[in-house]
């Protein structure tokens, strides 16, 4: 993979590259602001592009207007945002908009395998939602009538698929086959009044979609 | 310093005629000096005519008056004539009263003792002296010119009248009263041819006695600014000479004598009214006000009079009723005027004002009207300003409360004018118990009228005072309101940095080991694998340290602020120990409002969550009219109240420095319900 990385902390920024090259993938850019970012990623067109939310001049929200702009300009490019803290505003516009984006808190960085994987999904045209945000998407004063009909099991299925994980990595993380996570979908998007996709990705933007029209 | 040395170097140039002035005030003084005490012997011997004590104030009065009052003012203006016409006329004025004295000893107490009697008879005899110098001041006074080159021949007139009078007393046959019996020692007589002149210049010795009156009135009438203050004196003390005249025709009429005692009493007075007229007119009319003094007087005259009046009416009509001498009729007359006094005053004085001064009377008016509205709560003391414009009848009028603290002034709004100074129109200072409270900004015309001024500022001190100190501490609390207001968000943004930099400093410091570790462990090599698990355990210590620095975060300021109330509310409510109903506007409100709204319920949840343990914390946060309301209502044992150390204190200060509001209602043992309403303008 070929990846751009925003981030205006150095030591930070060379760390992330340091990661990111450990696990094979070429870092073909590395900048600190919001504009520089625009013009490497026009230069390389990269696969990837990892930006701080946070960056010069305002430290508001530059990094996350450049990935709406990365992602409108560069479609090849997915983005993957990271931030300090939870900001659920232009996120989850994102990342329900369709695939190739992603949205993390930089500490998730340290579950190294957790972080690749999701650099992977997207870049692939998949998304990846902070489980932060998730939990914000799925707590029960949001959807205390229809998520309340969904079993403790589906519940927490539920929360992965809108991180934007495939089945297989669910039922990895659940320690279940496939074929049960197969089975809780099913019956989830049943019970949510979703069409049901054999594709991962579209039935993630569905759940996004509908949670996110729900919490309003 | 400079001033006073200019002074003196002034006066010692002047000293000459100044001297001179001097010389001739203390003679006439001395002159009459001499008169009193001549008269004093005169009267030892009975002489007819001496001897009339009461008389004496007014000969003093009517010498040293134009004398001491004429000698500075030659010290100061040596070109005007007025202050030699006042020592002059003080000398010659001094000269006829001290003459018939100086007869009474020389001819009748003690013959003999002194010479020239009969001369001094012939002094005596030139009344003139009395008209001359007043009817000199009438025409020339105050910058000691004519009022116009038209009165010229008036002028002339005058003094040839005057001057022929005095010649044809001189060649009389006869000398005047008292002394008709005095041979007149002047050799020359005045033909018998000629015995008509004699007429003929008396009445024209009267007829410039009133030109002289109304040269001073024309002149009072187109005068303005300062002269026509200074002439405001004179004018009133003139007309007292041709009245002199006519009381003492009159009195020759119907008395039959020359004059007697009352009459001269009264020119003496008249003489000492226009030198005190003069001198005060020159030096200092600002400090009195003759309208004034006749306006009392005329309204102590009527009052008298209509007293007078009633006593007479009453004790006739009870004498009639219970028979005359009684003391039934007595006491009910005294009774009755005692019981009118008062009403009466207060009417005179409105008559005298309302028919002498209309525009004081109804200015005065206006302003106790209102004074009256006030006191009833009809109008706001701020009003005064308004009314003094219209009591003054200047709709430019402007009032300005001082600000002793600031030293500046502010309008009645309570908006500080930096300038009070005005190039277009005059400034007042309107003191009230020796202390300036206002400036009254004016039209120039009205400096004509300082009595006016002076007596609509006062009769409204009072009002403006209690205007000024609401204006004042409405200020005052505005200042400490906008101060609250602003330590209150400079407390917020205090959080909003430290949050900032916990999040992009601290946080961001720890990520970046983390990602060193991982790195580290990553590439350890085969044998060195054992370190993994606890690489683990650090980079899991260092997660949790960051979780710590996030919760810390969140409590100081939480990030989802910036998307919005209902974001941070929400956050709030997950993270609540009890379940919390959360209905909050989506609605984008003021940053200071949003965060002061996040803070309050922040604030009260915890304080609900920790005194009341309730089993739900229903929180609202609804926009309406502009108004964020907000309500903390839980199920909790209540009795919360507003007391130091509760949290409820703090949460009033964030509230009323957003201009809002707070309302507790938390009955013992039936939940508490916090009510907080944040004016939002949206």
């Amino acid at each position: 993979m070929r990846i751009v990385i925003a981030e205006d902390t150095v030591l930070l920024r060379e760390g992330l590259a340091g990661l990111l090259e450990d696990a094979g993938h070429e870092v073909v850019a590395r900048v600190g602001d919001a504009q520089a970012l625009m013009a490497v990623v026009a230069e390389h067109e990269p696969d990837l592009a990892v930006v701080d939310v946070r960056m010069p001049p305002e430290y508001s929200d530059e990094g996350m207007r450049a990935a709406a702009e990365i992602r409108q300009g560069h479609p090849g490019t997915a983005v993957l945002v990271l931030s300090q803290h939870v900001e659920t505003r232009h996120a989850l516009e994102l990342v329900s908009a369709g695939g190739g984006f992603g949205y993390l808190l930089k500490h998730r960085v340290l579950d190294v395998d957790d972080f690749l994987d999701a650099a992977r999904r997207v870049s692939e045209g998949g998304s990846a939602l902070d489980p932060e945000v998730v939990a914000m998407l799925v707590s029960p004063p949001a959807h205390e009538d229809t998520l309340g009909e969904l079993t403790p099991r589906e519940q927490e299925v539920l929360a992965l698929m809108a991180e934007g994980r495939t089945n297989a990595a669910i039922a990895k993380r659940l320690w279940l086959t496939e074929r049960t996570v197969e089975t809780h979908v099913r019956s989830i998007l049943g019970k949510l009044g979703l069409p049901i996709s054999g594709d991962d990705h579209r039935r993630v933007l569905a759940v996004l979609t509908y949670l996110r029209a729900s919490a309003v | 310093m400079a001033k006073l040395a200019l002074l003196q170097e002034n006066e010692g140039v002047r000293t000459a005629p100044r001297l001179i002035a001097r010389g001739l005030g203390l003679a006439a003084i001395a002159l009459i000096a001499g008169a009193l005490v001549l008269d004093w012997i005169a009267a030892e011997q009975h002489v007819p005519g001496s001897g009339s004590l009461w008389l004496y104030p007014f000969l003093v009065a009517a010498v040293s008056a134009p004398a001491v009052l004429g000698a500075p003012i030659v010290g100061r203006q040596p070109h005007n004539p007025i202050g030699w016409i006042l020592v002059l006329g003080a000398l010659s004025l001094a000269a006829v009263l001290a003459a018939s004295p100086y007869v009474w000893v020389a001819l009748y107490a003690h013959p003999g003792s002194l010479p020239g009697g009969s001369w001094a008879a012939l002094v005596s005899s030139l009344w003139p002296a009395f008209f001359a110098w007043p009817l000199a001041v009438a025409f020339v006074f105050p910058d000691g010119r004519l009022p116009s080159p038209r009165w010229r021949p008036y002028a002339v007139f005058a003094a040839c009248s005057v001057t022929s009078l005095v010649l044809l007393l001189v060649i009389a046959d006869q000398l005047e009263e008292p002394f008709s019996e005095v041979p007149n020692p002047f050799p020359l007589r005045l033909p018998d041819a000629l015995g008509f002149l004699r007429l003929l210049v008396w009445l024209a010795m009267f007829a410039s006695l009133f030109v002289g009156a109304a040269a001073a009135r024309t002149r009072f009438k187109r005068s303005n600014g300062v002269e026509r203050l200074q002439m405001l004196w004179l004018a009133y003390a003139v007309m007292l000479i041709p009245l002199g005249v006519v009381c003492f025709l009159l009195w020759s009429l119907l008395v039959g004598e020359g004059g007697g005692d009352a009459v001269v009493a009264f020119l003496l007075g008249m003489e000492a009214a226009v030198a005190i007229a003069v001198g005060v007119a020159v030096t200092r009319y600002r400090l009195y006000e003759i309208d004034r003094l006749i306006n009392r007087t005329l309204v102590y005259g009527l009052v008298t009079a209509s007293l007078g009046l009633l006593y007479a009416v009453v004790s006739l009509l009870a004498g009639v009723a219970v028979g005359r001498g009684s003391t039934w009729v007595t006491a009910l007359t005294v009774l009755a005027v005692a019981v009118a006094f008062g009403p009466l005053r207060s009417r005179a004085q409105a008559a005298v004002d309302w028919r002498f001064d209309r525009l004081r009377y109804e200015g005065l008016q206006r302003v106790r009207a209102f004074i009256d509205d006030v006191r009833e709560g009809r109008r706001e003391p701020e009003d005064v300003g308004a009314v003094l414009a219209s009591a003054l009848r200047d709709p430019s009028a402007e009032l300005l409360f001082r600000l002793p603290a600031s030293d500046t002034y502010a309008d009645p709004l309570g908006a500080v004018v930096a300038e009070p100074a005005d190039h277009a129109r005059a400034v007042t200072k309107v003191e009230h118990r020796g202390q300036e409270i206002a400036l009254l900004r004016h039209k120039r015309d009205l400096l004509d009228r300082p009595d006016l001024l002076r007596s609509v500022l006062a009769a409204a001190s009072l009002a403006i005072e209690i205007a000024r100190l609401r204006v004042e501490v409405r200020l005052q609390l505005a200042e400490v309101e906008e101060s609250r207001a602003r330590v209150v968000q400079a407390g917020y943004e205090e959080r909003r940095r430290l949050e900032r930099d916990l999040h992009d400093g601290a946080q961001q410091r720890l990520v970046t080991l983390g990602i060193v570790l991982r790195r580290l462990q990553r590439s350890l090599p085969r044998e060195a694998r054992i370190l993994g698990p606890a690489l683990d355990s650090a980079v899991d210590e260092i997660g949790l340290a960051i979780e710590d620095l996030r919760t810390i975060a969140a409590g100081v300021r939480p990030p989802r602020l910036d998307e919005g109330l209902a974001a941070a509310l929400a956050d709030l409510a997950r993270g609540a120990p009890v379940p919390v109903d959360l209905e909050a506007t989506h609605e984008r409100l003021p940053v200071q409002v949003e965060a002061a709204a996040y803070f309050v319920v922040c604030e009260a949840v915890t304080n609900a969550v920790k005194h009341g343990a309730p089993s739900r914390v229903r929180v609202e946060a609804m926009v309406a009219n502009r108004t964020l309301r907000l309500v903390v209502a839980d199920d909790g044992v209540g009795g919360a109240t507003v007391a130091e150390g509760t949290g409820l204190m703090g949460l009033t200060d964030r509230v009323e420095a957003q201009g809002g509001t707070l309302r507790i209602h938390s009955p013992r043992g039936a939940g508490t319900r916090i009510e907080v309403e944040i004016p939002c303008g949206s």
